[in-house]
């Protein structure tokens, strides 16, 4: 049997963390959780996700330098990274989507739309 | 005519549908938010798809009417399933001047897109709903009153801050902890508990029809979805 896709959520925010956790897992994912940006990488770089769920504003660095770090390991390099903000000013927005996100949404969020953006990641057509 | 319409979607026939009924207008495509957001200066008008690859459509709506730069601009949403009242007023609350399921009518679409760029190009003036109506349900922001089928609706001050809320973001998972930062704000005494209480004070207020579209979510926070 195919293992279950991995989906790594980093957030500093217990609440928001459980909910994308869960939704990744109705996706049908396993999932990895990291409360901090830095706990994230060592993470990613550890689980080799297929995909991951990173909050923007995170207290140690930012979710973009975390991107920005995880890319650096080859393994990882292309893995999906949806970004997911309370912020939405519209030159963060630019700058996750230029840094090649698969995806960015706003908090709060409609569950049913990062279900459909977790399925295309990590099951794609 | 020389002005342009921006069509953002990466379905081709969006993009399609646009350039025909269009004729006249120079139309241009961006299959992303991403690449839309990469080259776009505020000029023109954005139609823009509700389902987009990287973002949806609402939410890029409400980031570009928060920039200075773009906050003046005219921005069409289309598409996002079957038509309702409820879904079109969030649309507008979140600053799109217009809102077409898709495939609007091809006359209609046109004539409101000449319409809005005949103002100038720019916005009229910041619009939010004076009224969301949903069936019996009325809530006015301004006159910060409520009604269910004529009825006023007796709220304190928080319960018709929360309802506003709750009407914002349909649709949209709400943890407890975002509505303490978003609703109770300053009242940092506040906690989980005092949320709970005060949904089913709402949820009793606006009766069994209106009060049961207030769901929880077992361990994660409230719905609420018209």
């Amino acid at each position: 049997m195919k293992p279950r896709p991995k989906v790594l959520v980093v957030d500093d925010e217990p609440d928001y963390l459980r909910i994308a956790a869960r939704i990744a897992a109705k996706a049908g994912c396993a999932v990895v959780t990291a409360p901090t940006a830095l706990e994230g990488v060592a993470l990613a770089s550890a689980e080799k996700p297929d995909m991951i769920l990173l909050d923007v504003g995170l207290p140690d660095i930012s979710g973009f330098e975390a991107a920005r770090r995880i890319r650096r390991t080859p393994a990882l390099a292309g893995v999906p990274i949806i970004f997911f903000t309370v912020r939405s000013e519209v030159d963060m927005v630019s700058e996750g989507l230029k840094l090649g996100a698969a995806g960015y949404v706003l908090k709060p969020f409609d569950p049913d739309e990062l279900l459909r953006r977790i399925k295309a990641a990590v099951f794609p057509a | 005519m020389n002005q342009v319409v921006h069509c953002v979607t990466a379905d081709p026939g969006v993009a399609a549908f646009a350039r025909a009924s269009l004729t006249g207008l120079r139309v241009r495509s961006y299959p992303s938010a991403g690449r839309f957001l990469k080259s776009w200066r505020g000029d023109g008008l954005a139609v823009i798809d509700a389902g987009l690859p990287d973002m949806s459509g609402r939410d890029l709506v409400a980031v570009l009417r928060g920039a200075p730069r773009t906050a003046g601009s005219l921005l069409v949403l289309t598409g996002g399933g079957q038509y309702s009242p409820a879904a079109a007023a969030v649309c507008f609350d979140n600053g799109a001047d217009e809102y077409f399921p898709f495939p609007p009518d091809p006359a209609l679409f046109r004539a409101r897109v000449l319409n809005l760029l005949g103002r100038g190009g720019r916005r009229a003036a910041a619009e939010k709903p004076a009224e969301y109506a949903f069936g019996a349900l009325r809530v006015s922001p301004e006159a910060r009153t409520a009604r269910v089928g004529g009825s006023a609706l007796k709220l304190t001050a928080l319960e018709f801050d929360l309802l506003l809320y709750f009407l914002r973001n349909q649709g949209r998972l709400v943890s407890r902890s975002m509505l303490l930062e978003q609703v109770w704000r300053q009242d940092s005494s506040a906690g989980a508990r005092a949320v709970d209480k005060r949904i089913e004070a709402l949820r009793r207020r606006l009766g069994r029809s209106f009060g049961s579209k207030l769901r929880t979510v077992f361990g994660l926070g409230y719905i609420f979805k018209l």
